[in-house]
C-alpha cells in the first residue's frame, strides 16, 4: 500500500490532519473538537438527517453537515460561529416544538443528547407553537418501550437494525410531519422480524426506545457502572451493568468489547434479571438425615431440606467425601466442573479432583457440546480450539461455510456479524443444515442434507473440489501429511452417491464446491449440528480436511471455527475440567506432566496406587457420560457438581434420574434449586456472574475480566470460596487415610483470598496462560491464548506458519449412518437444540421475566405434512415418544423442518427433548451422545 | 406466518418471476402488484418480503411514503378531482359534494360497491380546463356534476 497522503485543514483555527475519505466530523473528533450530533453513530453510515452538526465552511454559501461532508485540502471550518450556533438553535427549536417537555420524569434525562443540546443552546421548547403528535406509547412487547412522541426521526434505530442486526425490522413509515418509526408492516416489534437485540435502544438519542425493565429504576447519575462479560453464550460480549441499591437495573453493551464492539443479543441485553430472582439460594441446605446421623434415605422427613450454616454443611461434605474415598478409593468420586463458572473456579475443581482426591474423574458439559471438536481438531491440527478470531472471520472472510450452527439464535452477535458481512460487503454464505434456519434467508445456497449425513456431504464436496483440481496444491504439499490416503477415501464419494445419501441435489453440491473454490479465504463455522453425533469426531476431522484442502488454515478470514456454547466452556476445558488433561491440555498420561503437577501440588511423583496413596492418577478418568451411568454399577459413589444440571442437559433424562437416585452422596453448588437439586444431598448456594470477579475465556480463546458488581444474596458465597473450603476440610481427613499433601510445595496450599491469586497459580502451571496475568488484564488487555510469556501479545490466529502438531494431518473419514434410524415403530427423526430466547437447561432464562414472556413454553417444530398426517389442525398439542420416554408440548407447524423430522428444545422441564434422546449412542472417541438424531413417533396429544 | 388462505398469491408469483431477484426493484414491484390487486394487501406485502428477501418494514416504508400506493382496498375506477386554485374557483367543491350525494363516495374513500375511489389532488397543470377530473387515465375538462355522474355511471 502506498503511503496515505494526509489532508490539511483548519478547524476553529486549529490545524488538523485528516485522512482521505474522512468526513469533517471524523477529522474534528480525532482532533478533539466536539461537533454536536443527533443522528450520527460512529459504527453506522452517516445520513445527514438531523442538521445539528452543521458547520460553516469558508467559500461555501450554505452551512454543511459535518457528518457527510468529506475533507479536502485547505478547508477552513468554523464549528461554533454565531451563524452555526444560530442554525443549530433553530433546528432544536423546531425539534422541541413537537417533543414532550417532560424531562423531569423522562428515563433518558441525564443521558439524552437532545436534552444536553437544549441546555447548551438555551432552548426551552416554547418558541414555536404548532400541531403536536400524541402517539399512544407502545408497551406491547416485554423488552422495549416505544414512545414515538419522544422520537426525533434521526433514523439511528433504522440504520442500527439494518447495519448491525441485519433483519431490518424497523423503518420510517409515512412522510413529512406524519412520519414515524414502525416495525414490520406497522405492528408491534414482536410481530416483526425483531430479535430484541436492543441495538436500536443502544443508539436512540432520546427515550423513544427504552428498556422496559429499567423504567423507574434509577437515574443515570445514581448508578454505578461495572464492566463485565455476559454470562450466556461463548461469544463473550463485554457488557456494562448499571447498578443501583445492589440491583442491576439496566445492561448496555460496552463499545470497547473486542468480541461484540458494543452490540448484544436479547439475552445479554435484557436477560439479566434472573440474578435477582426470588428462587436464588441464600443458605446452605442439607438433607435432614445428614444432620441426624442416619443412613441415607430418599423417603419422608429424613429427605427434607434443612437450611444450615456453612460450617455444618461444609463439614458434612468433607466427611461424606472422605468416607466414600476411604471405602472405595479416589476413583469412586466424580467431579463435574462448570462451563458457566470462572476459569479460576474450574482450575480449583481440577485441583480438588487431582491434587486433593487423586482422581481424573473430572468433566463438564463440554462433553455434551464440543468434545468431538476438541478431540477431532487435536488429531488433525494438534489443538482443539477455534483457530481464528471473531473479528477476522467476520470482517475478512470472502465466504462462510456454516454447517450445524444455528448462528443467529445460538451465537447471536456472531450471527449478526455474518449477516452484516453478507449484506454489506457481499461475502458469500453457504449454510448446510437439515433445518431451514433463519440464516438461510441470507445464504446463497442452503444444503438441506439429512440429519447425520455430514461426512457424506463433506466428502462429496471434497470429491468435486479434487475432481475439478480446485484444491490448494501448494498448501497440501508444504503444510500437510496423509493426503494420498485421504484422497483415496474421498474418491468413493461421487456426487451421485452423495446426493442419494444426503438428499442434496447434485447441482447444489457443484454450486457449493464452486463457491468454496472461488471465494477464498473461506471460514468454516460449526457447532452442535456437527459434534453431537456418534461420528462427531469424524465430522470435525472431515471439516479439518476441507479447510486444509482449500488452503484456508492459518489465514485471516479462514480457519476452522467451532463456536463454543457456554460463556466459559473454552476456559473450563483449558483449566483441566476434562478427564484426560491437566490445565492447558497437558495429558494426564504423560509422566512429565504428572511429575510437574505432583511437584507443584506437594504430592509423590510416583503414580497413585495401593502402595502409594500420595500420587496423581496416571490414567484418564471417566467422562460425564460414563460417570453418571456408572453410578448404577457402584463404580462412582459420590459426585461433586459445580453449577451443572445433568437432568436437563444430559441425554436420556429418565436414565439420568435413576442413576442420580442411586448415588451415595451428591453435592451441588448452584444459584437456584435446579431439576438436579431434587437428587442431591447437599446444596450449596454459589453466586452469579455479577457477584464475583475473575476471568472467562470466550470462543475465540480470549481471556476477559469479569467484575463483581453486586453483593450476593443472603449467605451465598463465590464458588471459588466454597471449593476452597471443601478442599481445606478434605485434605486433613484424607491425610488420615495416607494421602498427605506437602503444603510447602509451591502451589499446594488452599489459602486463596481472591481469584487473582488463583490466576497467578494458573499462570505458573498452564503454559498457554503463562502470560495472561491479572495485571495485564486490569490494564485493559484481552489476550488470546496461547500467550506463553508476560511480553507475548497473544495469538489471534492459530496454525499460521505451522500447525500445533507440525504438519496438518488429513485423516480419511467414512460416512456411517446415525445409531438410531427411523423404523416402522418410530418413523421420524427428532433433532434437538436451543432457541434464541432461552439458554441451555433454562435455569437462567426461565427466570428472566422478558425471555419467559416472549417464549413461555416448550414448542416442537413439525412440518405441515406431518402435522396433517396426524390430524393436527385445531388441537395443537403434540405428543412425541421415543424408546426412552415421551413428551407433550405445543406444536409449531413450520417449514423450518422437512417432513419426517421434528425438532425439540431442552429448555423446559415439563417437556425436555432429553427425555427422548439416547444416552447409549456415544461417539467412540469423545463419548458425546448423539443428541441430534433419535427415532421418534408423533401423535395428537 | 403469512396467512395465505385469504389472498390468491398466483398473480404475485407471476410478477416476481418477471423481476427475478433484480436489485432496486421495490417500487416497480409494488406498482405491478398494486395493478394486479388494486391495492397492496398486507398479506401480499408479507409474501413479497418472504419471496424476495426484501424486509417487510422496508416495503411498508416505501408503500406509505408514496401517495401512489394504497394499503386498503380500492374501487375499480380511480377518480381524481383537482382542487387547485383554478379548479376550486370553478366549482371543484360542487363536484366532490355531488359524488358524495349520488355515489356515497367521499375523498380518500371508495363507494360501498368498490366501483370507484376518490382522491383530491392539487393542480394537474391544465388550469385552462378547470375544473378538471381525471378518471383512470381519461381527462375530463370543464366538467359539471351532472355530466360527471353520467360518465361515471357509464363505466363498466
Amino acid at each position: 500500500m502506498s503511503t496515505t497522503s494526509e489532508i490539511r485543514l483548519m478547524i476553529d483555527g486549529k490545524a488538523v490532519l485528516a485522512k482521505p475519505g474522512e468526513t469533517v466530523l471524523q477529522a474534528a473528533r480525532r482532533a478533539g473538537i466536539a461537533i454536536p450530533v443527533l443522528c450520527e453513530h460512529p459504527a453506522l453510515p452517516p445520513s445527514g438527517a438531523c442538521r445539528i452538526c452543521l458547520v460553516e465552511i469558508e467559500n461555501l454559501r450554505a452551512l454543511q453537515p459535518a457528518c457527510t461532508f468529506l475533507v479536502s485540502e485547505g478547508l477552513v471550518i468554523q464549528t461554533q460561529s454565531p451563524r452555526v450556533r444560530s442554525a443549530r438553535k433553530f433546528t432544536l427549536e423546531m425539534l422541541l416544538s413537537d417533543h414532550p417537555l417532560e424531562c423531569m420524569t423522562c428515563e433518558a434525562a441525564g443521558e439524552c443528547s437532545l436534552q444536553d443540546l437544549a441546555y447548551e443552546y438555551g432552548v426551552t421548547g416554547n418558541r414555536f407553537r404548532g400541531k403536536q403528535h400524541h402517539y399512544p406509547i407502545d408497551t406491547s412487547n416485554p423488552f422495549i418501550i416505544v414512545d414515538r412522541n419522544k422520537c426525533i426521526l434521526c433514523g439511528l434505530c433504522v440504520r442500527a437494525c439494518q447495519h448491525i442486526n441485519g433483519v431490518e425490522a424497523i423503518s420510517v413509515f409515512h412522510r413529512g410531519f406524519n412520519a414515524y418509526i414502525g416495525f414490520g408492516a406497522d405492528g408491534g416489534m414482536q410481530d416483526s422480524l425483531c430479535e430484541f437485540c436492543g441495538s436500536c435502544v443502544a443508539v436512540c438519542p432520546t427515550a423513544a426506545l427504552w428498556p422496559k425493565m429499567s423504567i423507574g429504576q434509577g437515574r443515570p447519575w445514581q448508578v454505578k457502572k461495572v464492566d463485565t462479560i455476559c454470562s450466556y453464550c461463548g461469544v463473550g460480549c463485554k457488557i456494562t451493568l448499571h447498578v443501583k441499591d445492589n440491583r442491576i437495573i439496566r445492561v448496555e453493551g460496552a463499545w470497547d468489547g473486542p468480541a461484540n464492539h458494543g452490540w448484544t443479543c436479547v439475552k445479554g441485553h435484557f436477560g439479566y434479571d434472573y440474578v435477582h430472582h426470588p428462587d436464588r439460594l441464600t443458605k446452605p441446605r442439607v438433607r435432614r438425615y445428614l444432620l441426624e446421623g442416619q443412613a441415607k434415605t430418599r423417603q419422608g422427613s429424613a429427605w427434607e431440606w434443612v437450611e444450615t450454616d456453612w460450617e455444618t454443611a461444609l463439614n458434612i461434605v468433607a466427611r461424606r467425601l472422605a468416607e466414600v474415598w476411604s471405602q472405595s478409593g479416589p476413583d469412586s468420586i466424580g467431579i463435574l466442573a462448570s462451563a458457566k463458572c470462572l476459569n479460576e473456579e474450574n482450575y480449583l475443581m481440577n485441583k480438588l479432583a487431582r491434587q486433593v482426591i487423586g482422581t481424573n474423574n473430572i468433566d463438564h458439559c463440554a462433553r455434551l457440546c464440543h468434545s468431538s471438536t476438541v478431540a477431532g481438531l487435536a488429531i488433525s491440527f494438534g489443538s482443539g480450539a477455534m483457530s481464528n478470531s471473531i473479528d477476522d472471520v467476520t470482517e475478512q472472510a470472502q465466504a462462510f461455510f456454516v454447517i450445524g450452527s444455528n448462528t443467529t439464535e445460538q451465537h447471536p452477535v456472531i450471527g449478526m456479524r455474518l449477516r452484516q458481512a453478507v449484506r454489506q460487503r457481499g461475502a458469500r454464505l453457504i449454510v448446510a443444515d437439515p433445518r431451514r434456519i433463519d440464516l438461510c434467508d441470507f445464504a446463497e445456497i442452503h444444503l438441506q442434507h439429512k440429519a447425520g449425513t455430514d461426512i457424506a456431504l463433506l466428502n462429496g464436496l471434497m470429491y468435486i473440489i479434487l475432481e475439478k483440481g480446485w484444491e490448494d496444491k501448494e498448501f497440501i504439499a508444504t503444510r500437510t501429511e496423509g493426503f494420498e490416503d485421504f484422497k483415496a477415501a474421498v474418491m468413493h464419494y461421487s456426487p451421485e452417491k452423495v446426493s442419494a445419501i444426503t438428499g442434496v441435489p447434485m447441482e447444489q453440491l457443484y454450486q457449493a464446491a464452486e463457491i468454496m473454490a472461488a471465494s477464498k479465504p473461506m471460514a468454516a463455522l460449526w457447532a452442535m449440528g456437527i459434534t453431537q453425533h456418534v461420528t462427531g469426531v469424524q465430522n470435525v476431522m472431515a471439516l479439518a480436511n476441507l479447510q486444509m484442502l482449500l488452503g484456508n488454515m492459518g489465514k485471516p478470514g479462514g480457519g476452522a471455527n467451532p463456536l463454543r456454547g457456554q460463556n466459559n466452556v473454552q476456559g473450563a476445558c483449558d483449566m483441566g475440567g476434562l478427564p484426560n488433561v491437566y490445565p492447558a491440555y497437558q495429558p494426564v498420561t504423560s509422566e512429565e506432566a504428572r511429575i510437574k503437577f505432583a511437584r507443584a501440588w506437594g504430592l509423590d511423583e510416583r503414580p497413585i496406587g495401593d502402595e502409594n496413596r500420595r500420587g496423581l492418577s496416571p490414567r484418564a478418568g471417566m467422562t460425564v457420560t460414563e460417570m453418571i451411568p456408572s453410578i448404577l454399577e457402584n463404580k462412582i459413589r459420590a459426585l461433586c457438581i459445580l453449577g451443572e444440571n445433568p437432568i436437563m442437559s444430559d441425554a436420556d433424562t429418565n436414565h439420568v434420574r435413576r442413576c442420580l437416585e442411586s448415588a451415595d452422596f451428591l453435592v451441588l453448588l448452584e444459584i437456584f434449586p435446579s431439576e438436579t437439586s431434587l437428587y442431591v444431598d447437599v446444596l450449596l448456594p454459589g453466586v452469579s456472574f455479577a457477584e464475583k470477579s475473575g476471568t472467562f475465556t470466550n470462543t475465540e480463546r480470549r481471556v476477559q475480566l469479569v467484575h463483581k458488581a453486586i453483593e450476593p444474596p443472603g449467605e451465598a458465597r463465590p464458588d471459588w470460596w466454597i471449593i476452597t473450603e471443601i478442599a481445606r476440610r478434605l485434605i486433613p481427613l484424607l491425610a488420615q487415610h495416607g494421602r498427605a499433601i506437602d503444603l510447602d510445595a509451591p502451589w499446594a496450599k488452599w489459602d486463596y483470598t481472591d481469584t487473582a491469586q488463583i490466576l497467578n497459580e494458573i499462570n505458573a502451571l498452564a503454559p498457554s496462560y503463562a502470560g495472561i496475568t491479572r495485571q495485564r488484564l486490569e490494564r485493559g488487555e484481552t489476550l488470546q491464548w496461547p500467550c506463553p510469556s508476560p511480553d507475548h501479545p497473544g495469538t489471534p490466529i492459530l496454525h499460521v506458519q505451522k500447525f500445533t502438531r507440525g504438519l496438518g494431518k488429513f485423516v480419511p473419514v467414512d460416512y456411517l449412518p446415525p445409531a438410531e434410524l427411523p423404523d416402522d415403530d418410530y418413523p421420524l427423526i427428532m433433532s434437538t437444540g436451543r432457541v434464541l430466547y432461552h439458554w441451555h437447561g433454562g435455569e437462567m432464562s426461565r427466570r428472566s421475566q422478558g425471555l419467559l414472556a416472549i417464549y413461555p413454553e416448550p414448542r416442537i417444530e413439525i412440518s405441515q405434512e406431518d402435522a396433517e398426517k396426524i390430524g393436527l389442525n385445531g388441537s395443537k398439542r403434540l405428543r412425541v415418544s421415543s424408546r426412552r420416554g415421551a413428551i407433550e408440548a405445543e406444536a409449531m407447524v413450520t417449514d423450518r423442518v422437512p417432513p419426517g423430522m421434528v425438532y425439540a428444545n431442552f429448555h423446559f422441564p415439563q417437556a425436555s427433548a432429553n427425555v427422548l434422546t439416547s444416552g447409549a449412542a456415544l461417539d467412540p472417541i469423545s463419548k458425546i451422545p448423539e443428541f441430534k438424531v433419535c427415532a421418534v413417533k408423533i401423535e395428537k396429544a | 406466518m403469512v396467512n395465505t388462505a385469504t389472498v390468491d398469491l398466483a398473480p404475485l408469483d407471476e410478477i416476481l418471476k418477471e423481476f427475478n431477484g433484480e436489485k432496486g426493484a421495490v417500487i416497480p414491484i409494488l406498482q405491478r402488484v398494486q395493478d394486479a390487486y388494486g391495492y397492496l394487501p398486507k398479506e401480499v406485502l408479507s409474501a413479497i418480503s418472504k419471496r424476495t428477501g426484501i424486509p417487510l418494514s422496508r416495503l411498508y416504508g416505501v408503500a406509505t411514503f408514496y401517495a401512489q400506493f394504497h394499503l386498503t382496498r380500492r374501487g375499480c375506477h380511480l377518480i381524481k378531482i383537482c382542487d387547485g386554485t383554478a379548479c376550486h374557483v370553478r366549482g371543484a367543491t360542487k363536484l366532490v359534494k355531488s359524488l358524495e350525494e349520488a355515489l356515497q363516495l367521499s375523498p380518500g374513500g371508495s363507494d360501498p360497491d368498490y366501483k370507484y375511489s376518490l382522491e383530491i389532488v392539487y393542480c394537474l397543470g391544465s388550469c385552462g380546463l378547470a375544473p378538471i377530473v381525471v378518471v383512470d387515465d381519461q381527462v375530463y375538462g370543464q366538467t359539471n356534476p351532472e355530466s360527471l355522474i353520467e360518465r361515471l355511471e357509464k363505466l363498466e
